[in-house]
């Protein structure tokens, strides 16, 4: 049903993964079923997990479907694998909705995608197979701190004011740690 | 590179970071939003990023969606809508002979007409039909007041394509696009798909969308955020729309 490996797959499973995407850029409804077989259990999870609530995770699972049938032309397998892209484009989905939810925090995502196309930007992901490698291990030379929030915001959809609330401290501060985070984060991966 | 310059690549940076964590605040994301607009360096800071991050999802475990949801997705993305490529554009000509055949000879000419559908695309695709049905093909001229839009479609039942030609005033908008309807005796339109500007496209009708393309229901195009309708019904304003009938 679906890859066991998670999101990063082996060539032999990412291979056909990415024809399934060339085939449905070409208007392939067949090849569409498959990918959603092979696929939807890892984005529901994605959505589920961010949006903690069943009929909003499905709410966004079936715009990332609808937004992968419309826009699968754009995937480009020398940038990221295909399971990336689909986890990526699930995950900006869930979060357009969790802001949307949230009044008084931030408008979201959405609100940018208004201004601009969301389907040549926000559907690009760029990755490094070695940068890939080092995540985890460079989030841990940070302080254990701040590699949670990070993960936080990443997984849980937290927010500064939600980060801030959370350690007792100003959401200046918060927004400081979290840059500077950030930045030896990218020194790391980088290296 | 001096110093200001490196120091602004370094702030943008940090921008792309939190838009891509999803944490950047109101006013970071209508920076963002600009950025993303005309910031190739940003757009590309936002894919790296993303990159970087994506191997975050690995831990979130797999839960599988309720059965229902594929089906509600199928119901949902309606047909693909392809660009037809220049020289199959010109070749809608067939398809004009066609349906003036059968304006002429409409009882003797349903076989002939079934072998003529075969011109109607130059190689076989993944949608066609195993069993031509038989039955005339339908036009649609779509168009609205106020609107400088006009559209031609036609529907062939044997080869289960629908053509549309933009015939004028089709322009692009930034952010924006069309999105084709149609609208069934019901009233609830279903999406046909997106239809970007440009010259003739083919809509495969899938099996399950046949028996709702018939005389008397309604094809229309409504203005919608890019992306297409993100509720699934038309939201923006209708710039042509008009009924199929027997050509």
């Amino acid at each position: 049903m679906e890859n066991p490996a998670g999101v990063r797959t082996g060539s032999e499973e990412g291979r056909p993964l990415a024809d399934a995407l060339t085939a449905v850029a070409g208007g392939d409804r067949a090849a569409m079923a498959d990918l959603y077989q092979r696929t939807s259990s890892k984005l529901f999870g994605i959505c589920l997990r961010l949006l903690g609530s069943e009929a909003e995770a499905e709410e966004a699972l079936q715009e990332t479907y609808v937004a992968v049938w419309r826009k699968a032309g754009l995937f480009d397998p020398a940038k990221a694998s295909p399971i990336t892209w689909l986890a990526i484009l699930a995950r900006n989905k869930a979060i357009d909705r969790l802001r949307v939810r949230k009044p008084g925090s931030n408008a979201g995502l959405e609100e940018a995608a208004d201004v601009v196309d969301p389907g040549a930007s926000a559907l690009d992901v760029l990755e490094d197979a070695q940068e890939s490698h080092r995540l985890s291990g460079c989030l841990d030379e940070l302080d254990a701190r701040t590699g949670q929030m990070i993960r936080a915001a990443f997984l849980d959809g937290a927010t500064y004011p939600d980060l801030a609330g959370r350690e007792g401290v100003p959401v200046g501060t918060m927004k400081s740690w979290i840059r500077r985070g950030l930045l030896r984060l990218r020194g790391c991966l980088e290296q | 590179m001096s110093d200001d310059l490196d120091m602004k690549g370094e702030e943008i940076d940090l921008l792309a970071a939190e838009y891509a964590l999803g944490i950047a605040d109101d006013e970071g994301l209508a920076r963002a939003g600009a950025l993303l607009a005309d910031d190739e360096d940003f757009r590309r800071g936002v894919a790296r990023w993303s990159g970087r991050l994506a191997p975050l999802l690995e831990e979130v475990d797999s839960i599988s969606p309720p059965p229902d949801l594929w089906t509600r997705i199928e119901n949902a993305i309606g047909p693909r809508i392809i660009a037809l490529a220049p020289e199959v554009s010109s070749n809608i000509h067939v398809l004009r002979r066609r349906v003036n055949l059968w304006r002429g000879y409409s009882a003797v000419a349903t076989a002939l007409a079934a072998s003529l559908a075969l011109f109607l695309v130059t190689r076989p695709s993944a949608e066609a039909p195993t069993q031509p049905s038989a039955g005339a093909p339908l036009v649609a001229t779509m168009e609205a007041e106020g609107s400088p839009a006009k559209l031609v479609a036609t529907f062939d039942p044997a080869s289960r394509m629908l053509l549309v030609a933009p015939a004028a005033g089709l322009s692009a908008v930034a952010g924006r696009t069309h999105e084709l309807w149609l609208i069934p005796a019901d009233g609830k339109p279903r999406t046909m798909g997106l239809l970007e500007p440009g010259g003739a496209r083919r809509v495969a009708i899938p099996p399950a969308m046949l028996a709702e393309i018939k005389a008397d229901v309604t094809l229309a195009l409504s203005v919608e955020p890019a992306g297409g309708s993100p509720t699934g019904q038309p939201t923006g304003p209708v710039v042509a729309a008009g009924k199929l009938v027997r050509a």
